[in-house]
């Protein structure tokens, strides 16, 4: 209830901003009706072409989801290793302030040169894009853990296992978890770019083929429809990770 | 010959009388010495406190003794291996894990793979209830009031079976009256588990309440110690008849006098040296 109430005044603005909408392009002559189409016929489009989107949806998890499964795998792995070996991580740390603020699509030539399908390639360029700020975020999560908790550490002797699933990460979880969603970001625009260039299916795809025919109404149920499920991505992603650091707002009686 | 093994012989003999033996240490943090030729020796089941005020290295021997850092000369030795529990001052939990689960965590390190999980849950529970935590062992640091958290931290440390004890000012962030309580509880421990306990404070009066012993430091740097002084108290102590009487007055008068008389050195060494700078 308070929740409803506290987003009343973003209601209305958003229903306003609808209502200008609706009066530009269906009361005036204000704007180009090609590019500009009128409500009715973006939720037209929305209807038609909800099939494709659904597909273009599942096409484009296709790629994503192991493109994080992998750098969350792989960047929360290398970050252990490299934050908890200081003289490794000093020898290699050039390395990746070098490669990390590239932008992965850079490496697009090489992705489609060497790897065998699209498919392969998209995941690869995703990997890439989504791996630095998890695996930058875990050796960054490391480096300012407390030292009251390594001195607990220390003084009870904890070891292997314990020592990273009980300590290490949760203690670094704030900064993985900061990482993870920068990459989640970055890799929802890696992935709308790539698949504006060279994809046949996908969220992406869908906006592009039909920008080529001028279908505008069809753009906009596709923009729609995109910024629809990445916010969804979101809200979910916030609210686990809230629950993974829950410890962190916590209450005293 | 005959006289080096002898001394050989009675050197270890003197090892053995006291827990921890701490030789001509000295530490230094950077260009700064921190402390300068510590000499003092920690007795088998005595309360020791470690008293002087902020900056005298106290908390530095402490770490020393825990094996945090490692004095820069000098030797602690140990009359046993090196078995020690710690609680600090507000921050010995974890706080992504319960008070049981903290507990669970220390004891599994411990006990190796000896216990099932079930039993070192009971083993949790057990020491969380001797200090009165009984009803909160499901819960998250955040949920508990600092004294709370102080005595989970004082459980575990209970439970790993250390008989040493080093506290690092460890009721400095509460209230009078949990402070009362945890002061009474660690006499307790100290008096019915024969645990031996090395307690940093700059509170005179806690310092009395608690000690059999008060290592005095001067401030620092470099802090030195300038005082070893047997509390002339019996114990059990009662607080109240205590804190009434004249002798109590004079003895924390005295201690007082020795802390101030190093604190007001210090302050005219510093207007000597700021004044000089001046000119």
């Amino acid at each position: 209830m308070l929740k409803l109430k506290q987003y009343s005044i973003t209601f209305f603005i958003a229903v306003g901003l609808v209502g200008i909408w609706v009066y530009i392009t269906s009361f005036t002559s204000w704007v180009n009706p090609v590019i500009f189409p009128p409500v009715s016929k973006i939720i037209d489009a929305f209807v038609k072409g909800f099939p494709d989107l659904l597909k273009g949806f599942v096409s484009s998890m296709g790629l994503l989801v192991p493109a994080i499964f992998l750098s969350l795998v792989l960047g929360i792995g290398g970050g252990l290793f490299f934050g908890l070996h200081q003289k490794s991580r000093e020898i290699l740390s050039p390395f990746f302030h070098t490669f990390s603020p590239l932008p992965p699509t850079l490496f697009i030539p090489y992705a489609i040169a060497l790897l065998p399908t699209f498919k392969l390639a998209s995941i690869f360029i995703l990997f890439i894009g989504a791996f630095w700020p998890i695996f930058l975020g875990t050796i960054q999560g490391i480096a300012l853990i407390d030292n009251h908790y390594w001195d607990n550490t220390k003084t009870l002797g904890i070891k292997g296992k314990d020592f990273i699933f009980k300590v290490v990460l949760p203690a670094s979880a704030p900064y993985i978890l900061s990482g993870t969603g920068t990459a989640l970001i970055l890799s929802f625009i890696v992935l709308m770019m790539a698949e504006m260039f060279g994809a046949q299916s996908g969220m992406g795809h869908f906006v592009q083929y039909y920008t080529d025919f001028s279908q505008y109404d069809y753009v906009l149920a596709g923009i729609i429809f995109n910024s629809i499920i990445i916010l969804a991505i979101i809200v979910a992603f916030e609210k686990i990770k809230k629950r993974i650091l829950f410890w962190m707002n916590l209450k005293s009686e | 010959m005959v006289e080096t093994i002898e001394l050989s012989q009675k050197s270890e003999k003197e090892a053995l009388q006291n827990k921890i033996e701490v030789k001509s240490v000295h530490f230094s943090y950077g260009e700064t010495e921190i402390l300068q030729d510590i000499n003092l020796e920690v007795k088998e089941g005595e309360f020791l406190v470690l008293m002087g005020p902020s900056g005298s290295g106290k908390s530095t021997l402490l770490r020393m003794l825990a094996n945090l850092s490692q004095p820069k000369s000098g030797q602690i030795l140990f009359d046993s291996p090196l078995d020690l529990a710690v609680v600090f001052q507000d921050y010995s939990l974890f706080p992504w894990l319960t008070a049981e689960e903290n507990i669970v965590l220390a004891l599994k390190q411990k006990l190796k793979k000896t216990k099932t999980k079930k039993e070192l849950q009971q083993l949790a529970e057990q020491y969380l209830t001797l200090v009165q935590l009984g009803h909160a062992i499901k819960k998250y640091p955040g949920e508990m009031s600092g004294g709370m958290r102080q005595r989970a931290a004082i459980a575990r440390a209970l439970s790993v079976g250390s008989d040493l004890v080093l506290m690092d000012e460890p009721f400095g962030a509460l209230d009078p009256l949990t402070r009362i309580q945890l002061q009474d509880l660690i006499l307790q421990i100290n008096h019915d588990q024969k645990r031996t306990i090395v307690f940093v404070t700059h509170d005179v009066e806690e310092a009395i309440i608690l000690a059999d012993r008060i290592v005095m430091f001067s401030p620092g740097p470099p802090g030195k110690v300038v005082d070893v002084i047997e509390v002339p108290f019996e114990k059990p102590r009662n607080r109240k008849q205590l804190f009434n009487s004249q002798e109590f007055v004079e003895f924390r008068d005295y201690l007082l006098g020795v802390m101030n008389k190093g604190v007001f050195e210090k302050l005219n060494q510093s207007e000597e040296v700021s004044s000089g700078e001046g000119i």
